[in-house]
């Protein structure tokens, strides 16, 4: 008889795996790109395209250079390429994409020790990286499905007193904006699988967005068609669905879930409502990131039989 | 803050074959191998010389130390060698090598006990061997020792068996429902004020039937049945599932008036108290993919795993992984020569597709393990605690996070995407605080 293997229990396994769960991210997002392609013709498609291979490429070899094992096989590159190629204009050129995604990948995920170890969401960080060094991310580009007049997004257009688009356009995502960011009925779709496929809570995009609406029902004194266009404008969906549900970048425990979500809605709504600027849930996001180890540690659960320390 | 009331458990798959089928009692094996340690507490140590003839119930080992607890010969036949032996979990023991006669031959000194004061009933119950079945082996007279110093109000009959594969104590309760009767009239002369409760998960609906049966009549007996979850048998969920209560870290279960005691170490008693019979022997669950007849067998404690593979109708296939145990908690082995042991309840035998080891990968930090975790703890950090470089850092924030309070049902290594032996590393933790702690006292004299 052959050796018997000798390994530490348990000797079954729920059947879960990283590259499944990237697998079902993928799957949730298919819907926004195809839709993408769709609303914003074969340029969204480059972008895609160029931000999932440097993503894999610039991980790979990455890996190769500091000699650690091959990593690209986990897909969440590809998951940081494809968030962030939706999460861009069809305005962007090509080489910008690619050194976006660079930074994501490079200087957020691998640099910090790999997926698991980055402090901030790299297809967020990515996008803000971008928006600062080369101002035009989100607006400016038109859906080539439709002649629209105004080259403006509907969040600029709402805070500018511009005419916005009819609401059945806004959930389709006729409009204006990142290529992932405009299609709702896509992105929702995606927000079903995810958690279905237990991959993501409910409760999080839920009360991200929930925040975001409460907040603009308040400050508008109940005006709803206004505080409903406010949460399908902009990167709230694709935000709240897709980045702020992010594992690592998020705290653990169910109610610092909660915490996170309803503080980046509270602080989407200040930037959006109090700033010049009209787009706010990147920087929402990446700030609360940063002070998800803190929420972690406030919402600790107390362990049966010992005490809250 | 908890976010939940309830505790939280798993669904694993049930993979209890054997539940319907009566156990089987077969012919001796050549050979036992009783080792010294087969309980919780100090080793026991060897009255027998190499060449003495021993009966079946004669005492081969004394019990000596703290929860130390007596060998008894689980067959008649010669002592071939006392010897150093490697267990499957690494640890070293003695073990007590008797060769087989065949005869089975009972020593005629045993009989049962008479007792009538609580003493003489500890004195008997540390005689008999006997030891908590459930797992955890520890000496039943150390539990049992609570009724000097603990009003006990709830007995808490363990029939939950909520591991995979496993079906001896489901057995027990079908097949010997007299005997746990039996068990439950001798502690009810020690706690006349107690309530039994037995609890049994769902997915034994024979067993619930039959103790509801054989119970009918005694008001102080109450049949519980329970939702079919892993760990629903681990001390702390089933206490609280059943009672609502909770033991604190170093409290001890007996203070809030609590016993929890596994059915077939109650059925066990029964016997003893009848006629003497000290653990001997017991049933064990064989199956797994590569065991041709799964099926439940009575055996000598201290038979070679080999042994009751071959009363299972051997091997199908080419073995990856043996384990003694269930499949969440169970040791595997590294040969088929090692014995069962007195609170070994399964032989499982599984097929090279199914032994396949999974590579671990970094944490993703996705909180599964944080949201199965019975008792509320968050297994990652203790995960990453152990990977911190100062060694006064890492203990005190494992103990921060409260390592002490983990039951180690390994629902966390179950559910964990990226594959990470997390309940293995809060082993190794637990181990690593105390030596750390200890080295520092000693250090501080």
């Amino acid at each position: 008889m052959e050796k018997l293997t000798v390994s530490a229990a348990p000797h079954i396994h729920s059947g879960a795996s990283t590259n499944r769960i990237m697998l079902d991210v993928i799957i949730a997002l298919l819907p926004v790109s195809i839709a993408s392609v769709v609303i914003f013709g074969m340029k969204a498609l480059v972008i895609i395209a160029a931000c999932v291979i440097t993503a894999v490429v610039s991980e790979f070899l990455f890996d190769k250079i500091v000699g650690k094992k091959c990593t690209i096989g986990d897909l969440s590159a590809v998951v940081t390429g494809l968030l962030l190629a939706l999460n861009l204009s069809t305005a962007v050129p090509v080489w910008q994409c690619v050194v976006g995604t660079l930074f994501a990948i490079v200087c957020v995920k691998c640099i910090f020790g790999g997926l698991g170890h980055n402090f901030a969401n790299p297809a967020i960080t990515g996008r803000v990286f971008m928006l600062v060094a080369f101002s035009e991310v989100a607006g400016g580009a038109m859906p080539t499905i439709v002649e629209l007049e105004a080259s403006a997004t509907p969040l600029e257009q709402l805070a500018n007193g511009g005419v916005v688009p009819t609401l059945d356009k806004m959930l389709l995502g006729i409009h204006g904006g990142a290529i992932g960011e405009t299609c709702i009925v896509a992105l929702v779709l995606g927000f079903v699988y995810m958690v279905v496929r237990k991959v993501i809570r409910w409760y999080v995009p839920v009360a991200f967005i929930g925040t975001v609406f409460v907040c603009y029902l308040a400050a508008t004194g109940g005006d709803v068609l206004f505080a409903f266009y406010e949460i399908l404008a902009g990167g709230l969906f694709i935000g709240a669905i897709f980045m702020a549900t992010d594992y690592v970048t998020t705290p653990i425990t169910d109610l610092g879930k909660i915490v996170f979500a309803v503080c980046c809605g509270l602080i989407t709504f200040i930037i959006r409502y109090f700033c010049a600027y009209p787009e706010g849930v990147s920087f929402s996001i990446l700030i609360m990131n940063i002070l998800s180890p803190y929420i972690e540690k406030w919402t600790a659960n107390t362990p049966l039989g010992g005490s809250k320390l | 803050m908890n976010f939940r009331k309830k505790l939280s458990t798993l669904k694993v798959p049930h993979n209890k074959h054997t539940a319907g089928v009566h156990s089987i009692c077969v012919d001796p094996p050549k050979e036992v191998l009783l080792p010294m340690t087969m309980h919780a507490g100090a080793p026991a140590v060897p009255v027998v010389a190499v060449g003495d003839y021993v009966r079946v119930g004669q005492l081969v080992a004394r019990d000596e130390g703290r929860f130390s607890c007596p060998v008894h010969a689980t067959v008649s036949g010669t002592v071939t060698a006392i010897e150093p032996y490697q267990q499957a979990d690494g640890t070293k023991t003695t073990i007590i090598r008797i060769e087989s006669d065949g005869k089975m031959e009972r020593d005629p000194n045993l009989k049962a006990p008479k007792v009538e004061t609580l003493d003489e009933f500890l004195d008997a119950v540390k005689s008999s061997g006997i030891v908590g079945l459930g797992g955890a082996a520890f000496p039943l007279y150390g539990k049992l020792d609570a009724l000097r110093r603990n009003k006990i109000e709830t007995v808490l009959v363990n029939g939950a068996e909520c591991e995979p594969y496993i079906t001896s104590d489901h057995r027990t309760m079908v097949e010997h429902s007299d005997l746990v009767v039996k068990g439950i009239n001798v502690l009810k002369k020690y706690m006349p004020e107690a309530k039994f409760v037995i609890s049994i998960e769902a997915n034994k609906p024979d067993a619930i039937e039959e103790m509801k049966r054989v119970f009918a009549d005694d008001p102080t007996v109450e049949v519980r049945e329970l939702e079919t979850v892993y760990p629903q048998g681990a001390k702390q969920v089933i206490l609280y599932n059943v009672t609502g209560k909770v033991v604190k870290g170093g409290q001890r279960l007996a203070s809030l008036g609590v016993i929890i005691i596994n059915v077939t170490t109650l059925s066990k008693l029964a016997q003893f108290m009848e006629d003497g019979t000290p653990l001997i022997d017991r049933c064990v669950t064989v199956d797994g993919s590569a065991i041709a007849e799964p099926k439940n067998i009575v055996v000598p404690v201290g038979t070679p795993a080999k042994y009751l593979i071959e009363q299972a109708g051997g091997l199908s296939t080419e073995p990856g992984k043996v384990l003694i145990g269930g499949p969440m908690l169970g040791h595997a082995i590294g040969s088929l020569d090692e014995p069962i042991q007195k609170a070994t309840n399964a032989i499982l035998a599984f097929n090279k597709k199914d032994s396949k080891l999974l590579e671990p990968s970094d944490c993703i930090h996705c909180g599964r393990c944080v949201s199965v975790c019975p008792v509320f703890l968050n297994p990652t950090a203790f995960d990453r605690a152990m990977r911190l470089e100062n060694e006064n850092e890492r203990a005190d924030t494992l103990e921060r996070e409260s390592l002490n309070q983990c039951i180690e049902c390994a629902c966390c290594s179950y559910v964990c995407p990226a594959h990470r032996p997390l309940m293995e590393t809060n082993k190794q933790a637990k181990r690593f605080v105390r030596k750390h702690y200890a080295a520092k006292k000693e250090g501080g004299k």
